[in-house]
């Protein structure tokens, strides 16, 4: 093997559909796509048999399972690969602590939150407009 | 002292501390809607091989800060990253152990300063980038000037603002300086001669070579491992084996590094078992003697002036560019969001510095600890026992083996690595393995 032909990166390599995160889980770590892009999906909480609902799709330098680390819940969501994609453990007492120190830190964080509420808002506007028209 | 719109901002120094106080300062700037003029001072094209483009450093990105810098939205590409590691193999004179991440992932970069080894230029065009000039790139992409000219003299002008001189050019002010000059003496004294009392800090030396093994080898002989040496030989702090694509980094760190010392540890039977079967050490590899950070510098901030990275504070034997990282987003947050002056610099960027500082006195006694442990025997042999009865155990029961992890990736502090290690049951089982040695 020659040196130019090997491929050096951080993180773990998923294939497709490979679980990176399972809902219901405990947690202490999130996670960053260094490539690739990954699906969150989830099932209604009171039917786990169900049928899984794909909310959001996340691509190259987006965070995941950043939620279990703030509020220390089990995750919400299931998070798999869709394609091939590469992922970054990030150790969440770590990034926490750097964030005491450092709060400009978390500004990229809440602007990723802030962005996915805004999608989840326009989704429900979406969903209250249909159930009226029902 | 506030940086406001079309404030003025030069950096002396485009390594890691430069670059990346640059990205932090234009960075939060931007975030609040301030624009700025920042020139950054930096005469070498790190792309180039051999000594005109490399830093002198043993490459390594620990864990902690390749997580910092992803969660910051900057990846290393792989052509940054020259090779990863995920586990770690010590070395001591009673036998080896291996110490693997606890997470199934490579955590850990290795990569070149500058534009890599003397004489791979053969190899044009090189298969790798140079960090340096990867993070330099980032400072540019977000709005830095980069000048790529030798800074000749420093002073203040009449209303005591910095003044900037070099060649050719006349004198340009600044409402803020930033030395990031690493340990290059003649620009140290540039900063010591503008007057507000910076005294340079304590260094010593270290020893850096690239051995050419060729890729196969290399992964064949050390895989995705760093090997540490941690033998009983006077004078020697550690030495550690790197892969790095087709070579193989070798560092010493220790007291009064010369000749003697290093071909005694290259010589030693450890560091034969790393090097392929029949192979000589080359008369003339690349190689070099680089000053380490090995004390603190004084009164590194002033009004108007602050100095980042190791020619201010660093930390001790490990993670140099980690340090660089946390003071240069320091001085973002105090000159962005507070101000320039000297009580500002004491309050809002000193106590990241302080922290550091207080961390490193910590590591000194644990490096005076671990040189008892490795002269003993009984001691060495139930240190790698209790590592060794650590491997198959969860993450959350092996102590011994993370504080060694930190150790030697450089991600946790000194203050972490002793309350792992000098927990009571660790100590408990220390003890038990060192009698069973004895008998």
């Amino acid at each position: 093997m020659l040196f130019h032909q090997h491929e050096n990166t951080v993180g773990r390599k998923y294939n497709d559909g490979e679980v990176i995160i399972r809902q219901g889980e405990e947690a202490d770590t999130m996670f960053v796509i260094l490539k690739g892009a990954v699906e969150v999906v989830a099932y209604a909480e009171d039917d786990p048999a169900g049928e899984l609902t794909v909310l959001a799709v996340l691509e190259q330098d987006e965070v995941f399972g950043e939620m279990s680390c703030f509020d220390k819940l089990p995750r919400s969501a299931s998070v798999r690969a869709r394609g091939k994609a590469r992922v970054l453990t990030v150790d969440s007492k770590g990034f926490l602590q750097r964030i005491q120190a450092d709060p400009a830190l978390a500004m990229r964080i809440f602007k990723k939150l802030s962005e996915r509420i805004r999608t989840l808002n326009a989704e429900i506007v979406k969903l209250k407009a249909k159930t009226k028209d029902a | 002292m506030k940086l406001t719109n079309n404030s003025r901002v030069a950096i002396v120094g485009g390594g890691p501390a430069g670059s990346l106080t640059a990205f932090a300062i234009l960075d939060l700037a931007e975030r609040l809607g301030i624009s700025l003029s920042l020139d950054l001072y930096e005469p070498r094209a790190f792309y180039r091989t051999g000594p005109p483009g490399c830093n002198m450093c043993g490459g390594i990105i620990s864990e902690s800060l390749v997580e910092l810098l992803a969660t910051e939205g900057i990846h290393l590409p792989s052509n940054v990253i020259i090779d990863t590691i995920d586990t770690y193999i010590l070395h001591t004179n009673s036998g080896s152990v291996s110490i693997r991440s606890h997470l199934d992932e490579m955590r850990i970069a290795c990569i070149y300063r500058g534009g890599g080894p003397k004489g791979a230029e053969n190899q044009r065009p090189l298969p790798w980038d140079s960090f340096d000039w990867f993070l330099l790139q980032q400072a540019l992409k977000k709005g830095a000037v980069h000048i790529p000219h030798r800074v000749r003299d420093l002073s203040w002008d009449a209303d005591q603002r910095p003044q900037v001189y070099f060649d050719g050019h006349n004198p340009r002010t600044y409402d803020l300086l930033v030395g990031a000059v690493g340990l290059h003496r003649p620009s140290l004294e540039l900063f010591e001669n503008m007057g507000f009392g910076y005294r340079p800090p304590k260094t010593t030396k270290a020893f850096v070579a690239e051995f050419y093994y060729g890729h196969q080898q290399v992964q064949k002989l050390l895989g995705n491992a760093m090997n540490v040496f941690l033998l009983d030989i006077p004078g020697l702090k550690f030495a550690a084996l790197t892969p790095k694509g087709d070579y193989a980094t070798f560092i010493i760190l220790g007291d009064g590094i010369n000749k003697a010392l290093i071909n005694k540890v290259l010589r030693s039977p450890q560091l034969q078992g790393c090097f392929p079967l029949g192979w000589e050490i080359p008369v003339q590899p690349c190689q070099c003697h680089p000053q380490i950070h090995f004390g603190d510098a004084t009164n590194y901030y002033s009004d108007r002036v602050v100095m980042v990275g190791d020619c201010a504070v660093s930390r001790l034997y490990k993670d140099g560019i980690g340090a660089a990282y946390r003071m240069a987003k320091a001085c973002a947050n105090t000159v962005v969001t507070n101000g320039t002056s000297r009580a500002d610099f004491k309050r809002f960027y000193q106590p990241t510095c302080t922290t550091m500082s207080r961390d490193n006195r910590l590591g000194h006694m644990l490096f005076t600890l671990d040189t008892v442990f490795r002269a003993v025997r009984p001691m060495r042999e139930a240190m790698l026992a209790a590592i060794r009865s650590e491997q198959n155990k969860d993450h959350s029961k092996r102590p011994l083996s993370g504080a060694l992890w930190d150790t030697f990736t450089g991600s946790g502090s000194y203050w972490e690595i002793v309350q792992r290690s000098m927990r009571p049951d660790v100590l408990f089982r220390l003890f038990g393995h060192a009698i069973k040695s004895l008998f």
